[in-house]
């Protein structure tokens, strides 16, 4: 090779990295990855939240129905009066059919007589979730069993498979059963399957659910169980509470003070 | 040889210039928009634009439920920074001064899409 060339291509490179050198030096930022930090909060993560219900039934007042109002003007649930054509969120069941597996057989005659708001249990293992078919209802992150009523086929199987009666098949139009509609939810259609959503609408807007909400009595807590320091987990840390069918395994979000 | 070491320089400052653009490049495309609060109805123009949004609003919608519904994404960012949260509501409420807005369309092109089913539709909200 040529002694000129030779030298000439020795110096080039030491140029080349002297500059290099020079061009990290001055910008001793990361040239090639950046983080957009943008992107992280976008979506809520896995796990972190899992909404949770205490019912205080000491402090449920006998006869009222002011959470089933509440949450049936919120949600267009349709009233048919009577069961047959039935379509329920939340409702109030008398004790051995709220818990038929407790296990009491001489109740007092206070128990005789109480009757306890139920609603979907929002279980940590949904058995509906896993019978339905299209994943019309599903586990969201944050513990609600959701519905996506544009999926639901009408097939039923969730509603064979909660343990807890908590869902409503819609036999007819829904809206004929509306008096006055709520612009805050869409109603529903005939053939689909509906249930307590835990107010999921409202919990994005930072509300409570409007069944805690209108409780007169207080009764229901409502809070973060993934959180130690939330009220609900100080209640039950403190106080005895039960689930409903708790031997199913279904591990239900909602807890019970009798 | 003096020549040799001009050229060496050259490519030295060559080899600068093009590493300094390129971060200034990276940089650039790193900060974020500028978005204030959720635009809703303040906004004038469209999430997408209007051509695209003619023919695949209907897209735009299922990919928006399957966002808020199931991951949680309830935000849309557009190119420009402007913020909108995922719901047939942002849609309704921004073209809420036409009533006829879904329909006349729909009639026009013979379609007969099931939304109104459940969702109350401007023509059954009174506002």
């Amino acid at each position: 090779m040529n002694q000129q060339r030779r030298e000439f291509l020795r110096k080039a490179g030491f140029a080349a990295l002297a500059g290099l050198g020079a061009a990290a030096g001055l910008n001793p930022l990361h040239a090639l990855e950046k983080t957009d930090t943008s992107v992280f909060p976008r979506k809520p993560v896995e796990g972190k939240v899992r909404w949770g219900m205490l019912i205080d039934t000491r402090n449920c007042p006998e006869g009222c129905t002011k959470c089933s109002a509440a949450c049936h003007f919120e949600h267009n649930v349709p009233d048919f009066s009577g069961t047959k054509n039935e379509v329920k969120w939340i409702w109030k069941s008398p004790y051995e059919k709220a818990f038929p597996t407790s296990g009491m057989q001489f109740k007092s005659d206070e128990l005789e007589k109480l009757e306890v708001p139920t609603l979907c249990n929002h279980c940590a293992e949904p058995p509906c979730a896993k019978a339905c078919p299209t994943e019309a209802t599903f586990k969201r992150w944050d513990g609600i069993v959701s519905m996506d009523y544009h999926r639901c086929i009408g097939c039923r199987f969730c509603m064979a498979a909660c343990p807890y009666g908590s869902r409503s098949f819609n036999w007819q139009d829904p809206r004929p059963g509306i008096e006055i509609f709520s612009a805050s939810y869409p109603t529903r259609e005939r053939g689909v399957v509906e249930k307590c959503n835990f107010c999921s609408e409202r919990l994005v807007k930072g509300m409570l659910p409007a069944c805690v909400e209108a409780c007169p009595g207080k009764a229901i807590t409502f809070g973060n169980l993934n959180d130690p320091a939330s009220d609900i987990r100080a209640l039950l840390a403190r106080e005895e509470t039960m689930q409903r069918k708790p031997e199913l395994g279904t591990l239900p979000s909602v807890f019970y003070i009798i | 040889m003096r020549k040799n070491i001009l050229m060496s320089a050259w490519i030295a400052l060559a080899l600068l210039l093009a590493v300094g653009i390129f971060m200034q490049q990276e940089s650039g495309a790193g900060t974020e928009p500028s978005a204030t609060a959720s635009g809703k109805s303040e906004s004038t123009s469209c999430v997408y634009p209007k051509e695209f949004m003619k023919s695949h609003h209907m897209q735009v919608l299922d990919e928006w439920r399957h966002d808020s519904v199931r991951e949680g994404d309830r935000i849309h960012v557009t190119p420009d920074g402007r913020e909108f949260e995922k719901s047939l509501n942002t849609c309704l409420d921004c073209h809420s001064r036409n009533k006829m807005f879904c329909f006349m369309c729909h009639q026009y092109a013979n379609v007969k899409p099931t939304c109104w089913n459940c969702h109350l539709s401007p023509m059954e909200v009174t506002k």
